[in-house]
């Protein structure tokens, strides 16, 4: 009897000291949340803000996105009481994840990286993230933004709206090796489709790799497939075949296809190149193992770097040659990188006081410390511009019309298919009609 | 006296432990924290993946219910029969290949070296340790081509043999081949180690008295040493099986499931349905798939091992 007393006694100590255990939690939650979160309303008293910032990139990766982020903030933060940006890194794979689970339980953080297209439709379609168009106008700060990527990023979620800021403004096209084109005695770069396959056969004969392209990524490689089906077809070929206005087996797609696979069977690209990662490929082409690579701008980062055995001008660009009057020369394959999309559930005068310090500084900047376009307007170049960085400030001049990159309108899974099977177009384990057979399969699943 | 040693004097005082164990509510108490861990970290996220299996879609966005027809359509999804066949034909090769090499190691460190054995059996066994990511990029440089030959090419190179110089990652059979001999090599030190052990475990009067009895060798070995070490035998065999099912890390680390889909296993393809297509629904039934081939596999060894030798 005694024991049983002394066991209930014991029993109920404890609960008691976890009962009140959880009550000191309450307890000490309560006023801190109190001061917390009580933002955007009036009032005289001091209260701190803190923005949160979903980012791909380490905080600490000085020149990349979000280190430009996050120093405007530092320097934002100087001017201002109590700001504070909540920096949270996740890695590029696990946006989408983490993305997807914070649109679900309604927490997007007040700054948030993703990708466009696709994907920021379907936040776009949640409803839960601001029109960057409307908000931008409202602030008075709508003239930051490059008109340019604007037009692209509204056309990345099929007219859409605006509602998200680029963080890049990137044109790809074909970047050469001059001394190697030199050495094969080709004057001029080529604009037509038959004069790039004719220097490709005298960079053959003359015994140069003619492309490398960093296939282990696939990308890559879709990205010449699709250089020549826009070309052939037109910008909007991938978006036509994706709706169903087209096919993908229709015998224009299965022609950039073959031409893909020709081109490999007649060693125009490097052997065994679906080995070869994208960081190789660029090494190959500025050490002269390979004359031509299809790569974007930002492989400027890498041109302007001291391992640039080509030089400081030994590197040469042209965009993509044509086939026919489906698109011209001037037409370039743009994109613009990673976006910043922005809660709207979480948007307060605190936010905009913050986008309207940010923002209209971020070209200036951005091009000041990395000589990159981030896709803003920029209001002077800096003096000592490298060749690299003027030669994308030339050509981005030029455009006149974008296209877009291969999988752009696709969902992930034909995007998918898409980069895992090129592998296998460019090795002849499948065929052309195979590979785009495969292509129209799965789009045909979610039409 | 220690503490310790006074609560074991305590608990090995009879009276005690007879007490506690003779009350069947004591058990069940003492039971139970261990059956809810169970339970809860094993059966209901079966349970779970299996309702989930039966959904389309992704949980919180479009999610219905689609009854059993993610199991049907698995099968006319090219890329998912694929990697059913993928796999299997991996275990094939994988499975006899590393308990096969860790059973011919071990009898050769049994009986043939007398000297550094415990030297042997450490540099054996270091494969097993090392990181997969860094074993496939060890392989990688081995079997790469461009920009520079690798160890294998650069040895066919000196060799003449120039016609079989090729990118064996880039090709989906070489690829293949490359992932088994990774995979086999990285695996034949675990297998030795625990098979030495069981041979070690033969008693000695045994193997003498069959050596008078003048078997030797093959004789040795099918006879006696075998049945010794059948036990064991099977337990690798368990071990490798459910190893190379739920290939992972060493594809992608090596060949990201490519060329194409050459090397892409059945976990990878329900990662990617769920992870990429936002397929949790399709990706759970493939989960459920992976888990009655490991189910059933099992149940076949563990038969095969009761029956009489």
């Amino acid at each position: 009897m005694k024991k049983k007393l002394l066991i209930l006694g014991v029993v109920l100590v404890l609960l008691v000291s976890m009962l009140a255990g959880c009550a000191g939690n309450q307890g000490a939650k309560t006023p801190s949340a109190s001061t917390g979160s009580n933002t955007g309303s009036s009032g005289d008293k001091f209260q701190s803000r803190t923005i949160k910032f979903l980012s791909i990139w380490p905080e600490d990766d000085k020149n990349s996105n979000g280190w430009i982020v996050s120093e405007l903030s530092r320097q934002y933060g100087e001017t201002v009481d109590g700001f504070k940006l909540e920096y949270e890194y996740v890695a590029i794979d696990q946006l989408d994840q983490k993305v997807k689970i914070l649109m679900s339980s309604d927490d997007l953080p007040e700054v948030c990286t993703y990708e466009s297209g696709v994907r920021l439709k379907q936040v776009i379609d949640a409803g839960l993230i601001l029109n960057v168009e409307e908000t931008f106008t409202e602030l008075g700060i709508r003239d930051c933004l490059d008109e340019g990527a604007v037009s692209l990023l509204k056309r990345l979620v099929d007219g859409k709206g605006l509602y998200c800021v680029p963080l890049g403004l990137n044109m790809e096209g074909f970047w050469y090796n001059k001394a190697l084109f030199e050495k094969a005695g080709i004057q001029k770069a080529p604009e037509t489709w038959d004069e790039f396959l004719e220097v490709c056969e005298k960079l053959k004969a003359a015994g140069i790799t003619p492309i490398v392209q960093g296939g282990s990524d696939n990308w890559p490689m879709t990205r010449v497939l699709n250089a020549y089906l826009v070309r052939s077809v037109g910008p909007n070929a991938v978006q036509d075949a994706v709706t169903g206005k087209k096919k993908f087996t229709d015998p224009e797609y299965v022609a950039a296809a073959q031409m893909f696979q020709d081109m490999a069977k007649k060693g125009y690209f490097a052997e065994g190149m679906n080995t070869i990662d994208p960081g190789t490929a660029t090494s190959m082409l500025m050490n002269g193992q390979a004359a031509m690579n299809y790569d974007g701008s930002w492989k400027v980062s890498n041109l302007n770097s001291d391992d640039n055995t080509a030089g400081p001008e030994g590197i040469g660009f042209f965009n993509v040659p044509v086939v026919n009057d489906s698109s011209t020369i001037l037409d370039y394959s743009m994109n613009c990188g990673n976006i910043l999309m922005f809660s709207k559930k979480k948007y307060d005068d605190k936010v905009a006081d913050w986008m309207k310090y940010v923002f209209p500084k971020l070209g200036d900047f951005a091009m000041q410390e990395t000589g990159a376009f981030k896709g803003f307007s920029i209001s002077k170049m800096p003096e000592d511009t490298t060749y690299y960085t003027q030669l994308v400030a030339e050509h981005l001049a030029k455009a006149q019309g974008a296209f877009l990159w291969f999988e752009a309108k696709m969902d992930s899974e034909t995007s998918t298919i898409a980069q895992q099977s090129i592998s296998l177009l460019y090795t002849g384990e499948i065929t052309a009609e195979d590979y785009m057979r495969l292509l129209e399969e799965t789009a045909a699943k979610s039409r | 006296m220690s503490v310790a040693g006074t609560f074991l004097k305590f608990i090995q005082g009879g009276s005690f432990l007879e007490r506690v164990l003779g009350d069947k509510k004591a058990i069940a108490l003492m039971v139970l924290p261990a059956l809810i861990i169970f339970v809860g970290v094993i059966f209901v996220p079966i349970v779970w993946t299996f309702i989930y299996s039966l959904f389309s879609g992704m949980p919180g966005f479009k999610f219905e219910y689609v009854g059993f027809s993610n199991y049907i359509n698995m099968w006319s999804n090219k890329q998912t029969v694929a990697a059913i066949k993928m796999n299997w034909k991996y275990i094939l090769f994988v499975t006899p290949g590393q308990v096969g090499f860790g059973l011919l190691v071990s009898l050769m460190m049994y009986f043939s070296i007398k000297k550094f054995k415990t030297l042997s059996r450490t540099i054996v066994f270091i494969p097993t340790i090392l990181p997969t990511v860094a074993v496939a990029q060890m392989f990688a440089k081995m079997y790469e081509m461009v920009p520079n030959y690798g160890l294998i090419n650069a040895l066919l190179d000196l060799a003449g043999l120039d016609r079989y110089i090729q990118p064996f990652l880039g090709q989906p059979n070489t690829s293949f081949g490359a992932l088994v001999v990774m995979d086999i090599w990285t695996a034949i030190g675990f297998y030795t180690v625990i098979i030495y052990g069981a041979l070690v475990d033969i008693p000695h009067e045994l193997l003498e008295a069959a050596r008078i009895d003048g078997a030797s060798g093959v004789k040795l070995f099918t006879k006696i040493v075998f049945p010794m070490i059948r036990t064991i035998m099977i337990t690798c065999l368990v071990f490798s099986f459910t190893g190379t099912i739920k290939l992972y890390e060493s594809a992608t680390a090596l060949t990201k499931g490519g060329p194409g889909f050459a090397t892409t296993s059945m976990t990878m393809n329900m990662y990617q349905n769920a992870f990429l297509f936002d397929q949790y629904g399709y990706a759970s039934a493939v989960a459920i798939l992976i888990l009655a081939q490991c189910l059933l596999v099992t149940f076949i060894i563990n038969k095969l091992s009761r029956e009489k030798y």
